[in-house]
């Protein structure tokens, strides 16, 4: 069970490709709690490797105050937006349709912001072939 | 149901949190060693500034050749693609600066796909362009136990199973042979090495894995005895040459895989480079 009943309005959900105590925002809000969860049916469906789960793990623990839990991600994420008297969720951009899945489901009952991932080049058409793609943007990547 | 984990244990006590998240989570198949990636950016960063960067050119293709080893690092968001460039950018500019932000691109390129096509990855974006609706659809037990009887591909096997990584000419040469040599469905192969990898990102891998079924690419990817020898030669064992199946020239090869459906050009050499 949550230690104790944090002030904030607003609640950072790490996922796993957002792994990042200096992120920024971890900075913008300083004072939410900060969680992550093991998705257990994921891991079992995906049949994720121990060594996947102790990356993670050693991840979380670098950032301070993080509480981490197990269960249902979206079910544990209710469960603390309840308790907490949660406002907002902050989270981070991923294309990972499975952790879309869960904020598309949050937003139904929260607010839900979602840092974008920052992209040395940012162009949202995608053609199919990398060559393509390269000579289009080779100069810009290249670019400080 | 949910339940909160540990947060107490030292991060240098590796060995512990192993065991700690066995008890947590005993439905992990226990991996018997510690992988050498240890978690979070302060790991991340100790071995970016280990990576020399000026070899990255010239020895990218080469299992023993240096590479940053970042994508565990990159793939959980411990470190951002942005960020590396930009340290790239900063060193003395050179062939292998402009590789290694190339290979960045690549990243960058598969979650454009993924953001745009979202799940449909997960199935052929394309036709692909050779015969492959026999395919086997499920894993065979010997690749995944790294019992094939080839030892190059079970020691690439085993290496990808104790660590959690693998070489990026180790990956391309383990899915071309799942999909090429075995007839197992590219999607059976890339789930599993997405479970395995530690830095297993559905845009890199499964994107990959139809670049090399050719259902993202304009042909298939193979590699003969040749090529493996002169990439990986230092670091596998060699392979019986008795039923070897990788010791043809591309030509025959291409014959026995596909039955004439595909012929490779005759020039040059496969680089081991994603073209
Ligand atoms: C079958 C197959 C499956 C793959 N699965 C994954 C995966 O699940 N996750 C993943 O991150 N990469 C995957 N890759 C891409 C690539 O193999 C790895 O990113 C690379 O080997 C990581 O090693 P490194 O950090 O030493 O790379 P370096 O060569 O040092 O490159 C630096 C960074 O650039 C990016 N990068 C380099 N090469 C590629 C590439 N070809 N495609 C995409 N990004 C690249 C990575 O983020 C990498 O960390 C896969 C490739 C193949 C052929």
């Amino acid at each position: 069970m949550p230690q104790s009943t944090p002030s904030s309005p607003s609640l950072i959900w790490f996922n796993e490709d957002g792994l990042n105590p200096g992120h920024q925002m971890v900075k913008d809000y300083a004072d939410a709690p900060r969680v992550y969860v093991f998705d257990v049916p994921e891991l079992q469906r995906q049949k994720i490797s121990k060594h996947r789960v102790q990356f993670i793990y050693e991840a979380l623990l670098e950032i301070p105050s993080i509480q981490i839990y197990q269960g249902e991600t979206v079910a544990v994420l209710l469960q603390l937006i309840a308790d907490w008297a949660i406002r907002e969720v902050v989270t981070t951009e991923t294309p990972n349709h499975i952790i879309r899945g869960w904020q598309n489901e949050l937003q139904r009952s929260v607010a839900l912001t979602t840092y974008p991932d920052i992209f040395p080049v940012t162009d949202t058409t995608s053609p199919r072939r990398f060559s393509r793609y390269w000579r289009k943007h080779e100069r810009s990547w290249l670019t400080l | 149901m949910m339940q909160q984990l540990r947060t107490d244990l030292e991060l240098a006590d590796r060995a512990a949190i192993a065991t700690y998240l066995q008890s947590e989570f005993p439905f992990l198949e226990d991996a018997e060693t510690l992988s050498p990636y240890v978690g979070g950016r302060a790991a991340g960063l100790e071995r970016l500034q280990s990576f020399q960067l000026e070899k990255y050119g010239k020895q990218r293709n080469f299992l023993d050749g240096e590479v940053s080893r970042l994508s565990p690092y990159v793939s959980r968001g411990c470190l951002t693609l942005e960020e590396l460039r930009q340290w790239a950018l900063k060193q003395p500019r050179s062939r292998s600066v402009e590789v290694f932000v190339f290979e960045l691109g690549w990243r960058a390129f598969f979650h454009l796909v993924y953001g745009e096509e979202g799940d449909r990855i997960l199935q052929d974006l394309e036709e692909p362009k050779v015969p492959m609706g026999q395919h086997q659809r499920s894993l065979p037990a010997d690749i995944a136990n790294g019992t094939t009887g080839i030892p190059s591909m079970d020691t690439l096997i085993q290496i990808l199973r104790e660590t959690g990584y693998l070489h990026n000419h180790a990956r391309m040469y383990l899915a071309s042979y799942v999909v090429h040599f075995r007839k197992v469905s590219w999607r059976a192969g890339a789930d599993w090495m997405y479970s395995l990898l530690i830095d297993g990102d559905f845009a890199s891998n499964h994107l990959s894995w139809q670049w090399v079924a050719s259902t993202f690419s304009t042909k298939p990817y193979i590699f003969n005895r040749e090529n493996l020898e002169r990439y990986a030669g230092s670091v596998l064992p060699g392979d019986p040459k008795k039923g070897d199946p990788f010791n043809y020239s591309y030509e025959a090869l291409a014959e026995r895989l596909f039955g004439g459906a595909y012929t490779p050009e005759p020039t040059g050499r496969p680089t081991g480079q994603y073209q």
